[in-house]
């Protein structure tokens, strides 16, 4: 790997990574089946899926929802596919949680994201209340 | 408290805004944004595909500009292609 990732390699390998570490345990070492998926959905999305998470039906809805091929198992095409529509539903929460004002807001969207492992630099103030940013109309302003 | 994963997630928010309120529109990135943000994030998807090309291939509504969920079809491809190379490393 590259000695310094951007923020962009470092999200894209996060997720690679947390995909991996349940595709591993059981069956094809390199697709997600019902109870991995289910593991998953659990264990690293409770924010983001905190209806779904305790609903076996559910999951297995957006199982069958992501497995075009129809083979009951994810593979990681399938599964990039979850993670775009979270990305749109996070940012789409993050604009319904906006203060309101002129610019470009954003409010604490599914939850606050302390630091996590691809933190940009601009966010590393630690404490601070939810994850806020603002945006005039140059420039880029973080603050947590 | 989010998860890594999650955390990932929104982290590929902070990425595409990083570039999209350069100017304009708050949720478009121009094509000099693009060619930036693809030099700085993902150099090694250059190789193949200059940022002309990939303009073009994102812009799918032609409206001269990458948005939000054409973004994603990059972080997607991109993606994808990250996880065949894990496997060949």
């Amino acid at each position: 790997m590259a000695d310094q990732m951007s923020q962009m390699e470092c999200s894209i390998e996060t997720i690679i990574n947390i995909f991996h570490q349940y595709s591993v345990r059981l069956g094809n070492r390199d697709t997600l089946n019902q109870k991995e998926f289910k593991q998953l959905v659990k264990k690293e999305l409770p924010n983001f899926l905190k209806k779904q998470k305790r609903d076996e039906k559910a999951i297995n809805h957006i199982l069958e929802d992501l497995d075009t091929n129809v083979d009951k198992q994810l593979s990681f095409e399938e599964f990039s596919m979850l993670v775009a529509k979270l990305t749109v539903a996070s940012h789409e929460e993050m604009h319904k949680t906006a203060p309101p004002g002129d610019g470009h807001h954003h409010g604490p969207g599914f939850g606050s994201s302390s630091s996590g492992p691809c933190a940009g630099q601009e966010s590393q103030t630690p404490g601070g209340h939810g994850h806020g940013h603002s945006h005039g109309g140059h420039g880029h302003g973080h603050s947590h | 408290m989010l998860t890594d994963l999650e955390s990932a997630i929104n982290s590929l928010i902070e990425v595409f805004h990083k570039y999209s309120l350069e100017k304009g529109n708050y949720h478009a990135i121009y094509a000099d944004d693009l060619k930036r943000l693809l030099e700085t994030e993902c150099p090694k998807y250059m190789k193949k595909k200059d940022a002309e090309t990939w303009f073009k291939e994102l812009d799918i509504n032609k409206d001269g500009a990458v948005n939000f969920e054409e973004f994603l079809i990059l972080v997607i491809k991109v993606g994808v292609e990250a996880h065949e190379d894990i496997h060949k490393e």
